[in-house]
């Protein structure tokens, strides 16, 4: 070969290396900074977020193992899984965590894997320890492990979600939940570590009432960092929205259990309820994606309700005469039972009639549709709209519904109203205290304690009757046969005031959730009825405080003009007064609230009394104006967004949170 | 560390088994000897062939025999191996393969990142990761130095610059393979000098300064705590009086601490940890498990963990002529609390009376698990009690209570004297203080040890290595050495293996061979292990072709192969022929874990057990020979034939 060749062969070599070159260049050119975006991959990088320093902490320790695997990462993660699920078989648990750290450094984005392996650590592995301490230690091992996950993941919210899980559930609801509950409250190292991590732990929003920081307590700041999280727009994967957000409230409520089982029946107890209450309410607030295209929040379903009456009201309106005489002809088809049953006094119908009711009101409801056909054409565009909007506004209220129900929003509700009681306290309190005695032997205290008690419980759960199918009321439950054993009988007393739930109690499973469906049709209507009452009782008391507010500062004010000191203490004392005033004023505002919304819920209650949901609803109105037309001039005007899904689904997706929706 | 059936095995027992012939690894050794001899003769025999004819081969065959005893052998010199040795090395060296101990140290450097200081035991992680990076990186070593000089030196026909000179194929043999020891070895012994270091350096906190000191105004006793370091703090207590004391164990290690109060304060400073090195030389019993009855039975009860395969490479030929089946494994046995009559009595022989007379005490390691089968106290552990007894008389000590300290090694020292039961002369049993040596011990300088559970409803889970008397204690460096010596061993089977194959074939051909060797002896229970599973119609996933043929159609492996008729009967004895060969390839070659899991006694704090290392040598010893042999017909039938 002569020497030219060679160079040729050499330059086209060199040709073809720069020709490769080039493309490699424009794809994979990193960011220069500034206004350099850099390569196609580096701008595409930027765009999905996808970069090492997006992604959450930067690890070179990974980076260097991830390099040093030369490509075979997927099979040395295999093998190591393996090697763990060895470990673990073995019981190596310091190899097991030496492999699972190995693990962590080749596949630190894989959310799963953290979850899986400390869900192995914290549950798996501690139980097979028989000190309980060192069942602590693994499960701080897992939780320490899944935080890791949370520093290196920072789009995964579930982790940060399941992170808050392990502190409330692993600590808070195992077999040794006392003990783990103990030392974590005593573990200053682990909180020193949260801290740094930057968890407000020594806030007073996660002290316990030893003034220590509590698990439940650390759980909620966890899974309220989680939902701030979602909140700033990063998207939930692998968790519902709904399972999301209702962990951290809940986490308040077992919070608030969890001091109460453990003895801890003061003020610290009824702030914990109030806090559980306010949690679920802001919950009640939140708007949470639907499978559909629509955010629904769990707290308007009485909203929503009375917007649908309110624009059944206005077809009814529109229909004028004509749907009272359709309504009338349907009437005249019930036949039987179902007649007599329509006929008869509300007040007079027994419970099964009642039950009736809703049946024999769908049935006597003219079907919008054809009411419809018969408008005159002028109306019937309205009319359309009219039922467009009752359409979307019935898909909404089934969804609220039907994810209320998942969750039973309304008994976690309704437990938080029923538990911040100084009432439902005092009763906690007083059982415990009789068991206290009953262990010392102490009977006749002990039986004391407990007949105030069960005064007291048969007051709430008059109440409160979801109580009566709540866990609690099985410890009660066990509470009863307990003073049947101090009582030496096995028969109750006569008169005892929990004979009912006793009874109840006593029921097979099966009949306990029939009841349990019946209770909570009641329970809404008893909720509220209560809820009024306790309004009540705080009015006259903020009335009767203000009064003696108002009293004694026109005392204090006259005193000190006796004294002669007029300038500046009259004005204080003024101040003072006007000060205190305030509140009563802001009060009777409220009551004047309250009371207008007694007066719209007033038909309901007056009306058939099985109450709950649309029907009812749409009833009252009916009635309503059944029994005045001529005031169908006072059903308010429907906003303009009336019939418009989007500008409907919009305003349900106002603040608090912004989410993600449509 | 789960001490398996074969670990307490003596030299004697190990070759002979008391009779057992079929499992004798003296057996395993004279058919593998002779099969080697005739497989490397019959090889001979075919390369010959090829060139001469089947007549003639013969007779080369029959002549290379008689060369190799008449002339080869003992034509053999010593300074002829040394110089073809130091050949191999100085050809090795230039290879630089010597960079491998830099790289070595790089990992070491980079270990930090795999290795947790804070974990409960950290000197397990740090001993196990040294000697597992070691072997591993030194048997791929052996694997590229062995199987490349020869096919190169016969590719390259510079082999002719050393066959025309007087030397002998045993000694180019045995040349190469010392030479390729040689730098091994030399490449060995910085590594385990570094590993030393590394494992003492990376062990080593202090603890600086003392914490809730408070002096006890009655007694005067001084207590305190260290501060936290490396996730951990300990205890401590000064005796009145004294100026030194004790930190409590934790992590497997403790602190020498020392009082100061010369300035009128108390200044307290905290030592290095020690304890945490260990290498106890254990004197394990024979374990004999009772039932709630009081029934004797082979084993505990089992609470359902879930266990590993293996285990049934003890049964040496037995299982591979289908004698024995069964895996031979030692998983921890239970015994059953409360008022059942469930023990686990441990007897050991030839309990020494003069050692322990000087000791004092007799100490006693146990290492025990605990199982719930209800929950119990949870607030409490389980506690298990130990009594000795005299297995001839009955005379036993009152039991003691312990409680359950798992995955440590709790050592329990027991009194020399202590009240118990003996039956007296007139056959009533009397309580009254037994003396250990007069008592407890019976003529025939036996002793027996009783576990029980003491909660009713729960279990103590032990194996035959949970309890042991303590024979005194080894040094730490001494057992890593020990640990070295078995990687030295593998890496010597390797290279006369890399030898052997590079005699055959070229040098990668030949490395695949050997890796394929060494992957086999690695995967050799695996193997075993699908066997048995075919023996015993175990339907788990069948063999190689059935394995593939469900993954492709994706079905279970506990269902039955969804193939009809004639492949059906095609693919399952294709497997059968194919797991039956492996299985014989698997057990002729040397069974690797068990040498690498030397690293475990060392890990484990116990010392690496003497007969242990013998047997590893003897079986090292065999292989090289009949790799010699091997490599020798193979070389001689190629010169015969060129």
């Amino acid at each position: 070969m002569n020497q030219s060749a060679q160079l040729k062969r050499k330059l086209i070599y060199i040709a073809i290396i720069l020709a490769c070159i080039i493309p490699l260049y424009l794809l994979g050119r990193p960011t220069g900074g500034g206004d350099d975006a850099g390569g196609q991959l580096a701008q595409m990088r930027n765009a999905y977020e996808f970069s090492e320093a997006n992604l959450g902490e930067i690890s070179p320790a990974s980076s260097t193992m991830k390099l040093a695997t030369v490509g075979m990462r997927g099979v040395a993660a295999t093998l190591l899984w393996q090697k763990a699920h060895e470990y673990k078989v073995k019981h190596e648990w310091d190899r097991l965590r030496a492999a699972l750290n190995n693990i962590s450094l080749l596949q630190p984005r894989y959310d799963k894997v953290w979850e899986h392996q400390a869900h192995n650590l914290a549950y798996n592995v501690s139980v097979q320890f028989d000190d309980y301490r060192q069942r602590y230690e693994m499960v701080r091992e897992g939780t320490e492990y899944l935080e890791r996950g949370v520093r290196l993941n920072r789009k995964a919210p579930r982790l940060i979600w399941y992170t808050g899980w392990f502190y409330g559930h692993k600590i808070g609801t195992s077999d040794e939940k006392k003990e783990f509950r103990v030392l974590f409250a005593d573990d200053t190292e682990q909180h020193t570590r949260l801290a740094n991590q930057g968890l407000p732990i020594f806030d007073a929003r996660a002290e316990g009432p030893n003034n220590k920081p509590d698990n439940w307590l650390v759980s909620n700041l966890w899974l309220e960092k989680g939902a701030a999280m979602v909140d700033a727009g990063v998207k939930l994967r692998r968790i519902t929205a709904i399972n999301f957000f209702e962990t951290g409230p809940k986490a308040i409520f077992k919070f608030a259990e969890a001091i109460e089982k453990e003895g801890t029946y003061n003020e610290k107890t009824q702030d914990a309820w109030v806090r559980a209450a306010d949690g679920w309410a802001e919950f009640g607030r939140r708007s949470l994606p639907t499978t559909s295209n629509i955010t629904v929040r769990l707290g308007a379903l009485e909203d929503r309700l009375e917007e649908h009456g309110r624009v059944f009201d206005r077809f009814k309106v529109l229909c004028g005469p004509l749907y009272t005489e359709r309504e009338k002809e349907l009437v005249g088809t019930l036949t039987g039972t179902y007649l007599d049953v329509y006929q008869k006094d509300p007040k007079d119908r027994s419970k099964a009639e009642q039950r009736l009711m809703p049946e024999i009101k769908r049935l006597i409801r003219p079907d919008v549709k054809l009411l419809l056909a018969e408008l005159p054409a002028d109306k019937r565009l309205k009319g359309i709209e009219l039922i467009d909007n009752m359409i979307q506004l019935e898909d909404r209220i089934r969804r609220i519904e039907g994810y209320r129900e998942q969750i039973n929003y309304s008994y976690w509700e309704s437990l938080a109203m029923a538990e911040q009681e100084e009432r439902t306290i005092e009763a906690r309190r007083l059982i415990y205290e009789a068991k206290k005695f009953a262990d010392n032997a102490q009977l006749k205290e002990s039986l004391e304690k407990y007949e105030e008690a069960f005064e007291l419980w048969a007051e709430i759960f008059d109440d409160y009757p979801i109580l009566t199918i709540d866990d609690s009321a099985d410890d009660l439950y066990e509470s009863v046969r307990q003073y049947m054993i101090a009582l030496d009988s096995n028969d109750l007393p006569e008169g005892f005031p929990l004979e009912t739930f006793v009874e109840l109690m006593a029921e097979e499973s099966y009949a306990r959730v029939e009841m349990y469906e019946e209770v909570r049709e009641t329970q809404k209507e008893k909720a509220a009825q209560r809820r009024r009452e306790l309004e009540e009782e705080e009015r006259k008391r903020d009335a009767a405080d203000a009064e003696q507010a108002k009293a004694d500062a026109e005392k204090a004010a006259e005193m000190k003009a006796a004294e002669g000191n007029q300038d500046t203490s009259r004005d204080a004392a003024a101040e003072k007064a006007e000060a205190e005033d305030k509140p009563a004023d802001a009060q009777a505002t409220e009551d004047k609230d309250n009371a207008a919304e007694k007066a719209d819920e007033e038909p309901v209650a007056e009306g058939d009394k099985i109450s709950e949901g649309q029907a009812v609803k749409e009833e009252a109105a009916a009635e309503k104006q059944g029994a005045n037309e001529a005031g169908s001039d006072e059903t308010p005007e429907q906003p303009t967004s009336d019939g418009n899904p989007a500008g409907e689904a919009a305003a349900e997706n106002q603040p608090p949170p912004p989410a993600e929706s449509n | 560390m789960n001490l398996q059936p074969d670990d307490f095995w003596s030299v004697q027992q190990w070759l002979f088994r008391d009779g057992k012939v079929l499992e004798s690894a003296a057996l395993k050794g004279v058919v593998l000897l002779v099969l080697g001899m005739l497989l490397g003769a019959l090889i001979g025999y075919v390369i010959s062939a090829l060139r001469y004819g089947p007549g003639e081969a013969f007779y080369a065959v029959a002549k290379a025999v008689r060369d190799f005893f008449i002339v080869d052998l003992p034509g053999t010199r010593f300074q002829r191996i040394f110089a073809l040795a130091k050949l191999a090395f100085t050809e090795a060296r230039r290879r630089k393969v010597l960079f491998v101990v830099a790289l070595f140290l790089l990992i070491l450097m980079l270990a930090g990142w795999f290795l947790n200081p804070d974990s409960d035991d950290p000197a397990r992680l740090y001993i196990v990761f040294v000697l597992t990076a070691t072997n591993y990186l030194m048997l791929i070593l052996a694997l590229f130095i062995s199987c490349f000089s020869l096919p190169q030196d016969i590719e390259q026909r510079t082999i002719y610059t050393i066959v025309t000179k007087p030397v002998r194929i045993t000694e180019i043999i045995m040349g190469r393979f010392l030479g390729f020891l040689a730098i091994c070895t030399v490449m060995l012994l910085p590594m385990g000098l570094a590993s030393y270091v590394f494992v003492v350096r990376g062990l080593s906190h202090s603890h600086l300064t003392a914490e809730n000191v408070q002096r006890d105004e009655q007694t005067g006793q001084i207590t305190g705590e260290t501060d936290y370091v490396r996730k951990h703090k300990h205890k401590f207590t000064i005796e009145p009086g004294e100026t030194q004391g004790l930190t409590d164990t934790l992590r497997g290690h403790q602190h020498l601490v020392t009082l100061d109060e010369s300035d009128g304060e108390m200044n307290i400073t905290f030592g290095a940890p020690v304890g945490h090195l260990r290498a106890r030389i254990p004197r394990y019993g024979e374990i004999q498990f009772y039932d709630r009855n009081g029934n004797p039975k082979e084993a505990g009860i089992d609470v359902g963990q879930e266990r590993m395969g293996g285990g049934y490479a003890q049964s040496g030929m037995a299982r591979l002529v289908g004698v024995a089946k069964e895996a031979r494994k030692l998983e921890h046995s239970y015994v059953e609390g409360g008022r059942s009559l469930s023990k686990a009595e441990f007897t050991f022989s030839d309990v020494d009376a003069g050692r322990y007379q000087e000791l004092g005490h007799l100490p006693i390691g146990v290492s025990v698990r605990a199982y719930r089968s209800h929950k119990g106290k949870i607030d409490q552990v389980i506690h298990y009690t130990l009594s000795l007894q005299n297995p001839k008389t009955g005379a036993r000590t009152v039991p003691r209570d312990f409680p359950v300290d798992e995955y440590v090694v709790a050592e329990l020292p027991f009194p020399l004297k202590s009240e118990g039961v003996v039956r007296g002369e007139d056959g009533e049993e009397v309580t009254r203080e037994l003396d250990l040596f007069e008592d407890l011990v019976s003529d025939d300088g036996q002793l027996q040890i009783v576990l029980k559970c003491v909660e009713g409803g729960q279990y103590v889970g032990v194996t035959k290595s949970g309890i042991y008397l303590s024979d005194g204690e080894s040094r730490f460096g001494w057992n890593l050495t020990k640990a070295y010596i078995s990687i030295w061993l593998q890496m010597a089977m390797i290279i006369a293996f890399g030898v052997m194959w590079s005699t055959m074939l070229n040098g990668p051909v030949a490395m695949l061979a050997t890796g394929v060797c060494v992957l086999m002896g690695f995967a050799s229970e695996m193997i075993y292990g699908i066997r048995h599973n075919l023996d015993a119609k175990i339907n788990l996933g069948g063999g190689p072709i059935e394995a593939l043929v469900r993954t492709l159609k994706q079905d279970a492996m506990t269902t039955e192969l969804d193939v009809e008729g004639f492949a059906n009967v095609v693919i399952k004895k294709a497997d059968a022929v194919i797991i039956y060969g492996l299985d014989v390839i698997a057990t002729s070659l040397p069974n690797l874990p068990r040498m690498v899991s030397t690293a475990e006694y060392a890990a484990g704090g116990v010392d690496i057990f003497s007969a242990l290392l013998a047997r590893h040598a003897i079986v090292t010893l065999g292989y090289c020979v009949l790799a010699y042999f091997a490599s020798y017909f193979i070389l001689k039938s190629r010169e015969i034939a060129s």
